[in-house]
């Protein structure tokens, strides 16, 4: 005997200002900013603090729309629900030029040529419809 | 370095890691556990001063259901009780730490969750911070994964590699009845198998599974009434690292190493090669790599004798999983391992870990010796 | 560009959804007592050492330790030891308000479960007051937790407060 069941909550996470003028950065100004943090350099995406020490953020930087891929993972199978594509993608962390940290998103073609080391550069979602969310970038493509 | 109170494992108790049990909920199946584990170490639950148990409500789905493993322990009359959303491995940390108090001299240590009812992509999703990292749809095997990309472009790890390092662990687990794969395969078999999220394959990451596990764990004066051949505490330590997948260097274990540093200072061993045997809660081939080198352990090395339980790719009970390597290590000590017994083990490092990407490492220094006179 | 920071504004909160499916196994215990309910019957396990009855049934005594694996059948009438009046309604369900959420003590059961009264104007409500499950009819009962539609008080006398007392 059993139940299947689906658990469903809708959240509206509030944000703080600096993840809240991060996210404006990229709904508005199609930039992608990041802060100088003591002891961790620039950056991407911005908390507001240190996750090392706990100091606060200091000045914005704006960092590049293009990047490195630092690590990608393949998904052959998307997860419905879950994962960002119904077809094959991958996850990537990109250093964006300029940034110390790197940004975690999705790339979803050319994806036999996506290495570690590879060129991208951010694909953005046309004015109407970026809201002010980490996916107002609709992927990163390879540069060629 | 102060002395501290020298505790022991003195007995361990699990059920076979399963699929998925069709016949008990979650804490049904600790009950048993506990049962058995209290008759190993022939005592009542009246000699057991704490409990101590480890469980996550978002695998269980139930807000708060961890309270219901309260029912399963004995804890009445009341208890001195603690709950962590955590792996037992950590969990027995904390009774560690109560017993040092002098407040409590013996404590059980409860683990339980049921894998199968819920789905840990989904779920461990929810780790991730959530404006950045979980709206992309990360779970705990894309982050696996995307540090094993990172891992094998650094260090130039192959795909033949992590497949020789999984079969490895898979001939190791066939002689022990409790895991959920029990049987060999080779790393040709193992490299063939579809991809899980590349670069790791199905063969590489274990099967969802499900257990219930009881710890229990005296101070010196009561541990030598509980067993024949406690298996000591000689050093403990663990270690916290950032959150963001992207600020950290997530193909070091630098929490593991700065643990396993502390720990074996604790214990007054030199070094990991000093040990006999290693029990590690690596998911996938790439963090036992990882473990081994943060440990400064050569993964070439036929000693210390690495996971001889077949380690976590062969039963991945969430929640228990750690849990399992400290029992194996006290199995192994205590000359409770049969066959598959290293010989003549004197000391080993049980190693545990939660979060993506081994956020968050506890290294254990077990041995038959007492560490402080 | 001629930024030096990001817009002033900022977006003040993002939208997610947690999504979640769970597939629960009853486990034998639950499985049995929802079954009986097809049948009118209500089941409890008996402590091995106390003899005490539990509804629903469960593997072992939370009080006693001791394995309970004796089933037993208790009646599907008793006596509501407390209860409260509720005022908020029910999402997802068209319960009239206010209603009688009550602790039930089910003779031959000794401790108490939660139950909804109908048939009563809640001011009537009272501890120690006799109710008889309300079934759904023969042919509609599924084995599953509504084929007790409801419990009702019967009219008989109350039970006196030293019945019942320790099974609130």
């Amino acid at each position: 005997m059993f139940q299947d069941v689906v658990m469903e909550f809708p959240y509206k996470h509030s944000t703080g200002t600096t993840i809240g003028r991060f996210l404006a950065g990229l709904k508005e100004q199609k930039r992608i900013w990041g802060q100088r943090v003591p002891k961790q350099g620039v950056v991407v995406p911005p908390l507001g603090y240190s996750e090392i020490d706990g100091s606060e953020g200091g000045e914005w930087v704006a960092v590049e729309n293009t990047g490195t891929v630092t690590a990608c993972a393949r998904v052959h199978t998307p997860i419905d629900h879950l994962h960002p594509s119904p077809t094959p993608f991958a996850f990537v962390l990109v250093k964006l030029d300029g940034a110390d940290t790197a940004l975690a998103h999705v790339v979803t073609d050319g994806l036999d040529r996506l290495r570690v080391g590879s060129r991208v550069v951010a694909d953005w979602r046309s004015d109407e419809e970026r809201v002010g969310s980490i996916r107002d970038i609709a992927c990163f493509r390879l540069v060629d | 370095m102060s002395t501290l109170r020298n505790v022991a494992f003195v007995g361990f108790a699990q059920l076979p890691v399963v699929a998925r049990d069709e016949h008990r909920m979650a804490t049904e199946m600790l009950y048993p556990v506990v049962v058995d584990a209290l008759r190993q170490v022939g005592a009542s639950r009246d000699d057991i001063d704490y409990q101590v148990s480890a469980s996550t409500d978002y695998m269980d789905g139930r807000p708060f259901g961890f309270v219901a493993a309260l029912d399963v322990m004995g804890s009445w009359p009341a208890r001195q009780d603690l709950h962590l959303e955590m792996d037992g491995s950590f969990a027995a940390y904390y009774a560690w730490v109560k017993i040092q108090t002098g407040e409590v001299d013996t404590a059980i240590v409860c683990t339980h969750g049921k894998t199968s009812e819920g789905e840990p992509e989904r779920v461990f999703n929810l780790q991730l911070e959530p404006y950045y990292h979980a709206p992309i749809g990360i779970g705990p095997t894309a982050s696996a994964a995307l540090q094993a990309s990172a891992y094998m472009a650094r260090t130039g790890t192959t795909d033949a590699d992590l497949a020789a390092r999984a079969a490895r662990n898979r001939a190791a687990g066939v002689g022990n009845s409790d895991n959920q794969v029990r049987d060999a395969a080779s790393a040709q078999q193992l490299q063939g198998s579809p991809w899980a999220i590349e670069p790791l394959r199905s063969g590489y990451v274990p099967p969802i599974g499900e257990t219930a596990t009881c710890l229990v764990m005296a101070a010196e004066g009561k541990a030598e009434k509980l067993c024949d051949r406690p298996v000591w505490i000689q050093g403990v330590d663990h270690r916290a690292e950032l959150q963001t997948l992207g600020s950290r260097d997530l193909t070091r274990s630098a929490g593991t190493a700065l643990a396993a540093k502390k720990a074996l200072a604790m214990a007054n061993v030199g070094s990991a090669r000093d040990v006999d045997l290693v029990e590690l809660l690596s998911v996938t081939p790439v963090e036992e790599l990882i473990l081994l080198d943060a440990l400064g352990l050569d993964a070439a090395a036929s000693t210390p004798v690495v996971n001889p339980s077949g380690g976590p790719l062969c039963a991945h009970p969430i929640m228990s999983t750690g849990s399992i390597r400290l029992g194996e290590a006290f199995r192994q000590l205590s000359g409770r391992a049969g066959d598959r017994g290293v010989a003549g083990a004197k000391r080993a490092i049980a190693h545990g870990a939660q979060g993506h990407c081994l956020q968050q490492n506890i290294v254990w220094v077990l041995g038959t010796e007492k560490r402080w006179a | 560009m001629n930024e030096t920071e990001p817009p002033k504004d900022p977006v003040r909160y993002i939208d997610s959804n947690v999504y979640l499916p769970y597939h629960y196994v009853a486990g034998d215990y639950r499985a049995k007592y929802l079954r009986a309910l097809k049948d009118k019957k209500i089941l409890g396990s008996k402590c091995s050492k106390t003899g005490k009855v539990f509804v629903m049934p469960i593997v072992n005594s939370p009080e006693s330790f001791a394995p309970c694996d004796e089933f037993v059948e208790v009646a599907d009438r008793g006596i509501v030891t407390t209860f409260c009046i509720v005022n908020i309604p029910v999402i997802g369900r068209s319960l009239e308000i206010p209603y009688v959420a009550a602790s039930v003590a089910l003779d031959g059961a000794d401790i108490s479960i939660f139950a909804l009264i109908q048939e009563i104007k809640a001011e009537d409500a009272r501890m120690g007051m006799r109710v008889e499950a309300v079934w759904k009819p023969d042919g509609e009962r599924q084995g599953d937790h509504e084929d007790i539609l409801h419990f009702r008080p019967t009219g008989e006398p109350d039970a006196p407060m030293e019945s019942f007392i320790h099974r609130l």
